[in-house]
């Protein structure tokens, strides 16, 4: 177990160092001077000259690398160009955001993802199979964003149940678990688990099914064992697969946020990054993106291990 | 060493009656799919109706008038409403669709080519040439399809050719990943073994013994990106980086409407009903598709 | 037609193959080694069928992809027909051409979307034949293999049974003209009646082409109808290799006994008394030291824990065993007695 939690480790490290030049290079794939972008456009030459200096930007490019990588290594990912305030404290307070609504939509879309598996792999082939798998189908076709739109049209605009956007009524500072807050929530959460929803119901159709097609639960049934046993027996072995979907689900929503917390207005990572991208603030897009494909990686990496405890057979791949 | 001859003058194969190939059985199984049916005719019809727009939309598709602003679906002379602009709703989401098919299919379309010369080089070369590559496509897999492309677009500023370039560099590390994969398969099959002990360069078994049995894989799992490339790709315009008004697009069609939902909530859902029914008639097809050539996963 | 024969240049006398300390280790993760052919030495006559046998995993079927050039090996050289195979005088494609392979798995060696007339046609247009003369070239060696071109030709392998299959890769392989043909373990995966057949196929052809065969298999009651000299490798080596009828009647390895007396066989009166193989099945990875059979041997002694026995002629000079029982003076008791010198 040492050697494989040893051996993941390793072979994350360099996809970690890749992740990290991609996000360094953003900023120099970006058209123009890299420094155009954080200067005022009244600049004289004089400040352009210093201001490179300090950001090191008359440094070779391995250089430059290396100092970003140190300071992001520290924690320090530099300065927002729009507000002037270190990037990594806003990114972390919108990582909070991002986690507590990809974290709803998680389990929402797990919860209802596996009944709809569920139903559609024992009952393989009946009306509420083809029903359910042209769900899973919707939830992948489905543009989330629009369906984010639709939401607010239906439960705000029409029935005026739900909020149509925001943090809660005084913003996110002033957060508080509470129904009035809490139901700022709801809509986007929703709106968010259609898409693990749909590959979560694919994921467990085919397990369900692949075990239900095992020799020997036809000879469980056979004896008479209670269907509960055979239901039993299948969430055992599918479980570890379905979570492990989950997890990496996550990960994904972690990153495919920012269009619906860009609908919802709601302050998180997606949120910030639709700011960045509007303001081309590109230290912020930059430092955002880092943290969350980070996160990504590691939930990744997290989600293999726990695999890798789970089911000794995955160690050996 | 010994010589090859050939025998002089032409020489006359007679024909003889083909077995129904591959590509029979998979139209044949394809043709009983009612669904992929359905949905094959769907597609065709939004192709159709994009590249005869200017003949199928009933108005210039930026043609504003500011009495008529955002009026609900069947008022007279604008079937499905009117915009913020006052423009025809259904003259601009047949125009849309040209441009929101085009970003779904081409960068799918590029990343194919480049994406199976990559996955099938490394599959069937192997060794450290194929380590490289694909740790390489492993880092692009660290991002979430959606991060991936906001990144690149954000960086590179918006516009149709940055969105392009963004998607298709979206859409490379998966392809890729699934050709490096399938060659490997087929690389390891004993006809691939005859074909190298009957002397032939690595090339030629390449061309004639692995794309004929890879590239359908590749295809179908390409086909299945299609949808996701249209969504990322109204996404984009959505948030501003993709096409610029007052062309139509429906990602950006959905953008400008979007304030509108309180005076004309169901005009303003419409473009995304549009990419709605396009990317699902995408998925379907391309799922019967893949059960029609039996390729598996 | 096309591609002309090749000329005999060594003359009779000289192996058409001839391997020489062939070696091929895998390694595996963590510095373990498998060996799976571990510095072979054999001779195939002009003409002659060489059968190998052994039981999976002893290294036949590596044996065969190395002869093929399809693994390189680690250590060793083949010459064909006296010349270095890969070297100037014979570069690998020429080799190619008079060295074919027919594998077991009729389905897999043949590619699904190419018609048989196609697959046959491939080898030829890669050595520059144009594809009509392959094709035209294809359909008389279908024919000759017993498949009716008309019916055949322009089928897909999906659509045709093993044993047809089986003559279509045959015909694959003799589309270049070979000297030499590799069977591995080509007729394992058929029916007994239609193993018959193709076996009686190849017989035929071995006469028709003036073929040499190697013919790897499992099957020792059809590796002594078909070949004149049998080779016999245990965990990467050659045990035993002689003629057939000598090596079937007369065994001297032990591992020879043994596999011949686990075989089923017609006559009760030919039945040996030997004990079946017992002991650990065979470990490529960490083979013994000394003789690799002696944990299975039951005449295993001090000598054949410590020493590697060589593959030493014995008998009339025809064939040759590494055994320690057959070399004079080696230290086991079996051993024949040293003859004094005069």
């Amino acid at each position: 177990m040492l050697k494989y939690l040893a051996k993941r480790i390793l072979y994350v490290l360099p996809v970690a160092f890749g992740v990290s030049l991609f996000c360094f290079l953003l900023v120099h794939i970006a058209p123009g001077d890299p420094l155009t972008s954080v200067l005022p456009p009244d600049a004289s030459q004089a400040m352009q000259d210093e201001l490179r200096k300090i950001y090191g930007f008359d440094r070779p490019l391995p250089v430059q690398f290396g100092l970003w990588l140190m300071k992001a290594l520290q924690g320090d990912l530099g300065t927002s160009i729009a507000t002037g305030r270190p990037v990594a404290a806003e990114v972390w307070r919108a990582v909070g955001n991002t986690l507590l609504i990809a974290g709803l939509a998680t389990v929402i879309g797990f919860l209802f993802g596996c009944l709809f598996g569920f139903v559609a792999g024992y009952f393989r082939g009946s009306f509420l199979d083809k029903f359910a798998s042209m769900l899973a189908v919707l939830g992948v076709s489905v543009p989330h964003y629009w369906l984010g739109m639709v939401l607010v049209i239906v439960f705000s605009v029409q029935l005026g149940w739900l909020p149509p956007g925001g943090a809660g009524p005084g913003g996110s500072a002033a957060w508080i678990w509470n129904w009035e807050h809490v139901s700022y929530m709801i809509l986007p959460a929703i709106t968010m688990s259609v898409i693990p929803m749909g590959i979560i119901a694919r994921t467990v159709r085919a397990l369900v099914a692949d075990i239900l097609n095992q020799e020997f639960v036809p000879a469980l049934r056979a004896k008479g064992l209670m269907d509960f046993g055979v239901f039993k027996h299948v969430v055992k072995n599918a479980a570890p697969t379905a979570l492990a979907v989950m997890g990496l689900q996550l990960g994904y929503l972690l990153g495919g946020s920012i269009l619906i917390e860009t609908v919802f207005s709601w302050p998180g990572t997606g949120f910030l990054l639709g700011n960045a991208i509007f303001q081309r603030d590109l230290p912020l897009l930059q430092g955002t993106i880092l943290v969350l494909a980070m996160f990504f990686v590691g939930l990744n990496v997290l989600v293999d291990i726990l695999q890798g405890l789970l089911d000794p057979r995955v160690r050996r791949r | 060493m010994t010589a090859i001859t050939e025998s002089s003058g032409p020489v006359i194969v007679p024909p003889l009656a083909k077995s129904p190939g591959y590509w029979a059985g998979v139209w044949r199984r394809f043709k009983t799919d009612k669904v992929a049916v359905g949905a094959g005719l769907v597609v065709l019809a939004i192709i159709l109706m994009a590249i005869f727009a200017d003949y199928v939309a009933p108005a210039d598709p930026t043609r504003s008038s500011m009495l008529r602003r955002l009026r609900p679906i069947g008022t007279p002379g604008y079937p499905l409403g009117a915009d913020e602009l006052g423009r025809d709703m259904l003259s601009r989401l047949i125009h849309g669709a040209r441009l929101s098919l085009f970003m779904g299919v081409v960068p799918v379309f590029i990343a194919f080519f480049i994406g199976s010369v990559i996955g099938v080089a490394a599959g069937f070369f192997g060794g450290k040439f194929n380590t490289i590559t694909m740790r390489t496509v492993d880092v692009f897999y660290a991002f979430p399809s959606v991060l991936l492309a906001i990144a690149l677009s954000g960086a590179l500023g918006a516009g149709i050719t940055n969105s392009l370039l963004s998607l298709t560099i979206v859409f490379i590390p998966p392809i890729a990943r699934i050709a490096e994969s399938v060659t490997t398969q087929v690389r390891g099959m004993d006809y691939v073994e005859a074909a190298r002990a009957s002397g032939a360069n690595a090339l030629t078994i390449i061309r004639v013994h692995v794309l004929g049995n890879v590239l359908g894989p590749i295809f179908v799992y390409a086909t299945s990106l299609i949808s996701v490339s249209m969504i990322l790709a109204s996404g984009l315009s959505f948030l501003g980086l993709g096409t610029k008004p007052p062309t139509p697009e429906w990602g950006l069609m959905l953008n400008t409407l979007r304030t509108a939902i309180y005076v004309q909530p169901w005009v303003a859902a419409l473009p995304g009903a549009a990419i709605f029914i396009t990317s699902i008639s995408f998925n379907l097809l391309s799922d019967g598709l893949r059960s029609a050539m039996d390729v598996k996963g | 037609m096309a591609l002309e024969t090749h000329p005999d240049r060594g003359g009779p006398g000289t192996p058409l193959l001839q391997a020489k300390t062939l070696t091929k280790h895998f390694p595996l993760g963590g510095g373990a080694v498998v060996r799976a052919v571990d510095g072979v030495d054999f001779a195939v006559m002009k003409g002659e069928t060489l059968g190998v046998v052994g039981e999976s995993g002893c290294g036949k079927s590596t044996t065969a992809r190395v002869v093929m050039q399809l693994l390189p090996q680690d250590k060793g050289e083949m010459l064909f027909d006296g010349e270095i195979v890969g070297g100037q005088a014979l570069t690998l494609k020429e080799y190619r051409r008079q060295a074919q392979m027919v594998f077991q798995d009729s389905y897999a060696s043949l590619n699904p979307r190419l018609t048989i007339e196609d697959s046959i046609a491939f080898g030829p247009t890669v050595h520059g034949v144009s594809k009509a003369n392959a094709i035209l070239k294809a359909r008389d060696l279908l024919q000759r293999v017993g498949l009716d071109p008309a019916r055949f030709a322009a089928r897909y392998p999906h659509e045709l049974s093993g044993g047809q299959r089986q003559r279509v890769n045959i015909a694959r392989a003799l589309a270049l003209g070979p000297r030499l043909v590799i069977l591995d373990e080509a007729v394992s995966a058929l029916d007994k009646s239609v193993e018959a057949q193709v076996l009686n196929l190849l017989a035929d052809l071995r006469e028709e082409f003036g073929l040499t065969y190697i013919f790897i298999s499992h099957d020792l009651n059809v590796v002594r109808f078909i070949s004149d000299r049998v080779m016999v490798m245990y965990l990467g080596e050659v045990v035993e290799i002689g003629p057939v009828e000598e090596l079937y009647g007369d065994p001297r390895h032990p591992y020879t006994r043994a596999l011949l007396s686990a075989m089923p066989s017609m006559d009760p009166d030919n039945r040996t008394m030997e004990a079946p193989l017992a002991g650990d099945p065979p470990n490529p990875i960490n083979p013994p030291e000394g003789c690799r059979f002696h944990p299975r041997c039951p005449h295993a002694q001090t000598v054949c824990a410590k020493v590697k026995p060589i593959l030493a002629t014995v008998g009339d000079g025809t064939r040759q065993a590494a055994c320690h029982m057959q070399v004079p003076g080696s230290g086991h008791s079996h051993a024949p007695a040293l003859e004094v010198a005069a």
